[in-house]
């Protein structure tokens, strides 16, 4: 029955998957061309990250449905306006689409195995993502300087790789000498249950349900005398508590 | 400067700069998988062992050998030891 249950999933998921990259990417990317001859470049990469945001919700919120299941809850509490960092853990390949429920213009800071997927490479290319593995430090810093500038959101997977056994790996700095100078509020995004949807190595999803908890905010006042290496861990702590709670619970 | 001296003062540079908890800093561990120290942080690391003991070290090609906090201990003795000759 497990079988065929993974099978059933892993087949609706790929078919419509395709299907919807085949018929709305043409229809996207002849928008995005209108768009670009009308608007300012600014504009249409806003209207592109957004489309790319929809696309990462409808993929893993309706395709998977109802063997994958996603329950989103805001401990944000308070309205701190953005730009945001978010800072994330990363477990799966399928981290990047989940981002699709946050409703903010978002770049996503990625290795670099996102870029090499067909398709969506390009398109997260031409939305201005960032691949880590590629961009000295300097260039790094300007560029997500820029975009908390520009009223844009960052998400970030600081672990760099995705996690073997659902532990949160050790976290690379270079955001957090950003956001010390930037003085943007930094929002942790602790995720679970999507460890085997897929599992590393393997493209296959299994059945479950992923939850995603988003933490409230740390502000500039809470975080500007740490130095970049206490204020990563700071926030890898409060990631590994929640992550904990959250594998514990079950709910 | 003796070997104590090296661990000490080593010691008091993670703690200050990092504020890594002492217990946490014994001569086997990985100053990245243990520590949690990333290639930025050595840059830190660096300027402040160079403070510290009065030395230069940043364009020492052995520093991209060093592992361990005990890595560390063994390359300031060894610097010092240079520097004494």
């Amino acid at each position: 029955m497990r079988i065929l249950k993974i099978a059933y999933l892993n087949i609706t998921f790929y078919f419509l998957t395709v299907t919807f990259l085949l018929t709305c990417l043409p229809a996207l990317g002849s928008l995005i061309i209108i768009f670009a001859l009308i608007f300012p470049k600014r504009i249409v990469m806003k209207r592109l990250r957004r489309a790319i945001s929809w696309f990462g919700a409808v993929v893993i919120k309706i395709f998977p449905w109802p063997l994958v299941r996603l329950s989103y809850k805001d401990f944000s509490e308070s309205n701190i306006p953005g730009p945001y960092l978010f800072i994330c853990n990363h477990r799966s390949a399928s981290d990047p689409f989940l981002l699709g429920i946050l409703p903010y213009e978002v770049v996503q800071v990625v290795n670099i195995w996102p870029f090499r997927l067909p398709i969506l490479g390009v398109v997260a290319k031409i939305a201005g993502y960032l691949n880590v593995r590629e961009l000295p430090f300097e260039t790094f810093f300007i560029k997500t300087t820029k975009l908390f500038k520009e009223g844009v959101s960052i998400a970030v997977f600081p672990e760099g790789t995705r996690s073997r056994d659902n532990s949160v790996g050790q976290f690379h700095s270079a955001i957090f000498r950003v956001a010390l100078e930037s003085r943007i509020p930094i929002v942790p995004l602790c995720i679970t249950g999507n460890e085997n949807i897929p599992p590393v190595g393997s493209p296959y999803l299994r059945p479950g349900l992923i939850k995603i908890h988003r933490l409230k905010a740390i502000t500039w006042d809470k975080y500007r005398s740490f130095s970049p290496f206490k204020l990563k861990n700071y926030l890898r702590e409060i990631i590994i508590k929640e992550t904990a709670l959250m594998d514990q619970r079950n709910v | 400067m003796t070997e104590q001296d090296a661990i000490r003062m080593t010691n008091e540079v993670f703690a200050d700069s990092f504020e890594i908890p002492k217990e946490k800093l014994l001569p086997e561990a990985n100053i990245f998988n243990d520590l949690g120290l990333d290639s930025l942080d050595i840059v830190d690391l660096v300027v402040a062992l160079q403070k510290k003991f009065q030395i230069i070290i940043r364009s020492d090609e052995r520093v991209r050998n060093i592992r361990t906090l005990g890595d560390i201990y063994q390359f300031i003795l060894t610097i010092k030891k240079e520097l004494n000759k």
